[in-house]
């Protein structure tokens, strides 16, 4: 088992420095100098500019460039935004607010697909399930932006029931809104795995034999179904974590929470490429943990994957 | 009447106009059809037809393990030393099947719960049934995996199903059925996923557990050579019905129903090398579309007008024979 989570973790590295090298390309390709827009039609003097350049390292070439972050960041030395926040500083403000959001948005997606997956894997063909499925394929098609913004319009500025935007009024009323609209995203795609993979496990043949043993349908229910049908559900439950991670960006700036995803969207507008290296490492680092703890777990659950 | 070491030669399950149907959206569809068997103590009852004859729905009807809806007994009894288990209430049901009688399938792989190691699923009869700590019920496990011959039982135990070869695994399944020393086990193709030389140690397997308990096997399967190598009974199934009952070196020596017959003689054998294999023509037809009267006529080469008129009952044809031909109602001998 150590040594498979060693190796996993070892496997992880380079992957982990392909992914901020090309993140932070694409942030380096965007056109136009970041020093200059940010000081917008004011001249700034020769001397101001490159002393700038020179602390965020904008004088390098590319490569060290990235290698210098890459460096800052293994140092802890995070330094400043261009406009001079202390990043050290944002991140203990910022983590916090996204770590609530991704947690408070998990447990509403969770609850609902688990709810309705299996009650429709067990009523299947019957009102709810159809329901169900006629629902989870309006939302799969539903972008995140459109329903972020009319859950703001029909909520917040009409019924005035939750805060419209900004984190003011605290955990959890401002967090209500964006995870809501980050789980009904979520849940529709494990609702259906789990209603399928429940369907499965009810018709193999293994819970025919529970039956012909003469146990009871409770115990073949949790003895034998339920085992059987957690897993592919649990297999998702790791990716899905990037698709929180990544609605997340667009959840914080659309209802202006002070969270990491704004961060990374301030910082990919403004083309600090620090900060985009600094974050998208600890996305990176935060999904490879994720899904190491799913993987442990799947091996704890299905002894066919132990073996393998 | 229940209750005691089953008498040798006591008639243990006993299966009268059974009939089973399924709802489908173009209406009832009767897969079971009138039928009647019955197994003794000591016995093996072999139930020999295609698939889509109904054998394996027919006994999991009785054990009510049959998915109830779509599928619905629509009448007949099914008797266990009396008790009729098709009256039964589910829970009361549960006593029996599973502890008096109880079922090996054919794909052990997918018939066993691959996340459960083969110790804690026998170990659940025990627990079930007789009311074991797991512990204990472990321990029989063990003793159950030794009886079936499974090398090195004490540490395979833990070991779960996909660990196990084709042959190894049905013996783990065995040693569940036998875990509770049945009266009647119910065996639905039991070798056919399996290469030959395995499937006649897991025959040999039955014979030799049959001899030491006594148990009464019902033996599905679509295999002649499996019914003359261990069958005392048999029960030939065409399209939901009984078209032919015999002893069974009785039947494989003199078929009476044309059917039986075919069947026997599209089996391989040395005496047709070289020759082209017989075979049935045509094919078995769809439940959804019966022909009249005999479901056989349209395959059958002493087809008459007649027999699309009635569905043939099963007739009296010799000592402990019959079938259902209005062509064939005596032994062959006796015709010629």
């Amino acid at each position: 088992m150590i040594r498979f989570v060693v190796r996993r973790i070892l496997a992880a590295v380079p992957i982990g420095l392909v992914v901020t090298l090309g993140v932070f390309a694409l942030v380096f390709a965007m056109p136009g100098d970041p020093l200059r827009e940010l000081a917008g039609d004011k001249p700034i003097p020769a001397s101001v500019l490159a002393a700038k350049r020179a602390q965020f390292h904008l004088d390098r070439p590319f490569l060290v460039q990235y290698g210098l972050y890459m460096k800052d960041m293994a140092a802890g030395q995070f330094g400043s935004t261009f406009d001079g926040q202390d990043i050290g500083e944002q991140l203990k403000l910022r983590v916090p607010v996204t770590l609530r959001l991704a947690l408070l948005a998990n447990a509403f997606q969770w609850i609902i697909a688990l709810l309705f997956g299996t009650y429709a894997g067990f009523k299947r063909n019957g009102a709810a399930d159809r329901l169900l499925m006629a629902s989870t394929l309006f939302v799969l098609a539903v972008p995140l932006l459109v329903l972020a913004f009319t859950a703001q319009y029909v909520l917040g500025v009409q019924l005035k029931v939750l805060p419209v935007s900004g984190a003011g009024a605290g955990f959890p009323q401002s967090y209500l809104l964006p995870a809501m609209a980050l789980a009904v995203v979520g849940f529709a795609g494990i609702a259906r795995v789990l209603r399928t993979s429940i369907v499965e496990s009810v018709n193999s043949d293994f819970v025919k034999t529970a039956r012909a043993k003469g146990l009871g349908e409770q115990r073949v229910l949790w003895r034998h179904i339920v085992p059987n049908a957690i897993l592919p559900v649990v297999t998702i439950a790791g990716y899905d974590f990037a698709g929180i991670f990544a609605g997340a960006v667009l959840t914080e700036s659309i209802f202006n929470l002070p969270g990491l995803g704004q961060f990374l969207f301030q910082a990919i507008r403004l083309k600090e490429g620090g900060v985009v290296v600094l974050l998208s490492m600890l996305a990176f680092v935060t999904f490879v943990l994720i899904n190491l703890a799913v993987d442990v777990l799947y091996g704890v659950l299905d002894p066919r994957v132990r073996h393998g | 009447m229940s209750g005691g070491r089953p008498q040798p030669g006591e008639v243990l399950l006993d299966v009268t106009d059974l009939s089973v149907e399924v709802d489908t959206v173009r209406g009832p569809l009767r897969l079971v059809d009138g039928v009647s068997w019955q197994v003794r103590a000591g016995q093996t009852l072999a139930i020999l037809g295609e698939s889509g004859s109904g054998k394996t729905v027919s006994v999991q009807a009785l054990t009510g393990i049959l998915d109830m809806p779509p599928c619905r007994i629509t009448g007949g009894t099914a008797r266990f030393r009396g008790q009729d288990l098709i009256a039964m209430q589910p829970r009361e049901r549960r006593r029996i099947v599973g502890d008096r009688i109880t079922m090996v399938f054919q794909d052990a792989l997918s018939a066993l719960n691959p996340v459960q190691s083969v110790g804690r699923q026998i170990a659940e009869c025990y627990e079930v049934h007789r009311g074991m700590s797991r512990r204990d019920g472990m321990r029989r496990a063990v003793e159950m995996l030794d009886r079936v011959r499974i090398p090195a039982a004490a540490s395979r135990v833990s070991d779960y199903p996909h660990q196990f070869s084709g042959g190894m695994r049905q013996r783990v399944m065995m040693a569940m059925a036998l875990a509770l020393d049945p009266d009647v086990v119910i065996a639905d193709e039991p070798t056919t996923a399996l290469d030959v030389t395995v499937q006649a140690q897991i025959l040999e397997l039955i014979a030799e557990l049959q001899a030491e308990t006594h148990m009464a096997v019902v033996l599905i399967t679509h295999d002649l050579g499996v019914v003359a190598d261990v069958a005392h009974d048999v029960v030939v199934m065409y399209a939901g019905r009984v078209v032919e009952r015999a002893a069974t070196l009785q039947a494989l020596d003199s078929p009476v129903h044309p059917y039986t017959e075919g069947l026997l003689r599209s089996m391989p054998s040395a005496d047709l090398k070289g020759l082209e294999l017989p075979a049935i023509p045509g094919t078995p037809p769809s439940l959804y579309a019966l022909p009249s009267g005999c479901a056989f006529r349209p395959r059958c080469p002493l087809a008459v007008g007649a027999c699309a008129d009635v569905v043939p009952p099963l007739l009296h044809v010799g000592p402990g024979r019959e079938a259902a031909c209005i062509e064939r109602t005596a032994l062959p001998g006796v015709i010629a």
